[in-house]
């Protein structure tokens, strides 16, 4: 790879988040996912980047806790791409909100590709390989399933890490010397977005399981909840959503949001709303 | 009984936390990989490197998409890995009886999720922003600790049976289990909400419903809906580009031409 123009230092924080960026799945949640394997990612990198500016180090790790959800491997060009645009945000070239909208943007595209890439075509292969040794008790085909699926994993991760923070460098530094800087951050926020309301209907649910029965009379029930998917699918879960980013510009703690739903889901179920 | 189950779960916390934390191949907690270590902690290497091979072509089609983890698969095997070696039972025996497990075990990952999990996203934002050092070794223990309770759960139904564990779930009020279902669908939204409060842009913020449609309505795939946006954001940057030359062309225009008043007037 173009691995030859980087200094020691960089060179140095990319191999330490090499060895992190298996960490993905550390402390999963479904309010994050894998927040906190990226943050730990990172950590290398803004440890070298913001020793010195406790201010700007605290709105990163906050970027880098946001939510996060990937395949293991692309995790770690996301990670690279980052480590790049940090820098150039030390550097007053990218400002924060195109770091998570670049992140937001790349979650479920790398996802599919490489969920196809590696579970649905090099697991089945290594796997239809090594049971063919290990059927006659031949114990190397679980070296080579190790080698095959696990091993290469590691190796693709390596590239993709090298690779993501020398594209991001070079990507941005063309865009910022041409002073279209601005207007990147425009178009970052597009797809970020836009992925981030495709995974809103992918995954947010709220599973609304009230029948009223207005008439009183058999057959007579109604099921909000398909009537309100029919006005508008998922409606309830963008209604969720906007509520609590209301909240959180409001000043709300995501601890307050946890509980809040906590209670409300578990009332909500007592009374039969769920 | 007891003996075996311990060293059961050994093979299955160690591969577990190895694979599922420190590495995320998912790969090691895989049938073909980890019969042959439960046979060989059992004492029966070649019998659990060939079950290995039976269970991985029974588990193979079974996909786990978008990183839910096939626990199930990693636990028949070694339940049927130890069923075998230590009964003489049959491969589909020791599936059929990890069956009951992996119920309860579902069960039971759902409330450490829902109950530990979840409600901790809040601690992690603040210790991270506080001690990265103390965030690290912090998350290290905790993920083994998560670790530990499926273990525990396998330990116990290996060892004593499964009826008490699931009479124990059976006493919890059935809208519980509900209720944290429900919250988990919620939980997302509280990731989302903080992410689409941090990005959010008023200028572009209907993109959003763009992308909310394209998967609503039209059932679009993620990475076809990233080519339409990158389309879209492309477009936009090449029509700022123009504006921004055309500015620049137009303000070096002006100066000129004031210029060539000045020297205009300079001349006469």
């Amino acid at each position: 790879m173009a691995n030859n123009n980087l200094t020691a230092q960089e060179k140095a924080t990319l191999n330490k988040m090499f060895w992190l960026s298996h960490l993905v799945f550390i402390s999963f949640s479904m309010v994050k996912m894998e927040a906190n394997g990226f943050t730990m990612t990172m950590t290398p990198a803004l440890e070298e980047l913001y020793k010195d500016d406790p201010e700007e180090m605290k709105e990163a790790v906050l970027r880098h806790q946001s939510f996060f959800n990937t395949h293991a491997v692309p995790f770690s060009f996301v990670a690279g791409l980052a480590y790049a645009m940090e820098r150039q945000h030390k550097e007053g070239k990218v400002d924060g909100t195109t770091i998570e909208n670049i992140k937001a943007a790349l979650m479920g595209p790398t996802a599919g590709m490489f969920d196809s890439l590696f579970f649905n075509a090099i697991r089945v292969i290594a796997a239809g390989i090594s049971i063919g040794l290990c059927r006659n008790g031949n114990f190397l085909g679980v070296i080579l399933f190790i080698l095959l699926y696990g091993v290469s994993q590691s190796v693709v991760k390596y590239f993709l890490l090298n690779a993501g923070y020398t594209l991001g460098t070079s990507f941005i530094d063309q865009v910022f010397n041409s002073g279209l800087i601005q207007v990147l951050t425009k178009c970052a926020s597009v797809i970020g977005l836009m992925m981030v309301g495709a995974m809103t209907a992918q995954m947010v649910n709220v599973p609304l399981n009230l029948v009223v029965n207005t008439t009183g009379a058999e057959g007579g029930e109604v099921v909000v909840g398909d009537i309100l998917n029919q006005v508008f699918p998922g409606l309830l879960g963008v209604c969720a959503l906007f509520l609590m980013v209301y909240l959180i510009k409001k000043g709300w703690t995501p601890t307050k949001l946890i509980l809040l739903i906590f209670a409300f889901a578990l009332v909500g179920a007592a009374i039969g709303l769920f | 009984m007891a003996g075996a189950a311990l060293k059961i779960c050994i093979v299955y916390f160690l591969l577990n936390y190895i694979d599922e934390i420190c590495l995320s191949w998912q790969c090691l907690t895989r049938p073909i990989v980890i019969a042959p270590l439960a046979g060989l902690v059992l004492g029966d290497f070649h019998t659990g490197i060939i079950m290995g091979a039976e269970l991985e072509a029974i588990f193979m089609g079974i996909s786990a998409i978008g990183g839910v983890i096939a626990a199930d698969a990693t636990l028949s095997s070694v339940i049927a890995v130890a069923y075998t070696i230590l009964t003489g039972a049959t491969i589909a025996d020791g599936v059929a009886l990890a069956f009951p497990i992996g119920t309860v075990l579902t069960t039971v990952n759902n409330l450490s999720m829902s109950l530990i999990a979840n409600p901790m996203a809040a601690y992690w934002e603040n210790l991270a922003v506080k001690d990265l050092k103390k965030f690290a070794i912090q998350n290290y223990l905790f993920a083994a600790a998560m670790k530990l309770i499926p273990t525990a759960v396998v330990f116990v139904a290996v060892a004593f049976g499964v009826d008490g564990l699931n009479r124990l779930l059976g006493a919890l009020p059935p809208f519980v289990m509900t209720g944290l279902g429900a919250a988990s669908g919620m939980m997302i939204a509280v990731g989302f909400a903080i992410l689409t409060s941090m990005i959010w842009d008023k200028e572009v913020g209907i993109f959003f419903f763009v992308g909310y449609v394209m998967v609503a309505y039209l059932h679009m795939d993620t990475l076809a809906i990233a080519i339409i946006g990158a389309a879209i954001a492309i477009t936009m940057f090449f029509s700022h580009k123009r504006v921004i030359d055309l500015k620049k062309e137009l303000t070096s225009g002006v100066v000129t031409a004031q210029e060539n008043t000045n020297d205009e007037e300079d001349f006469f």
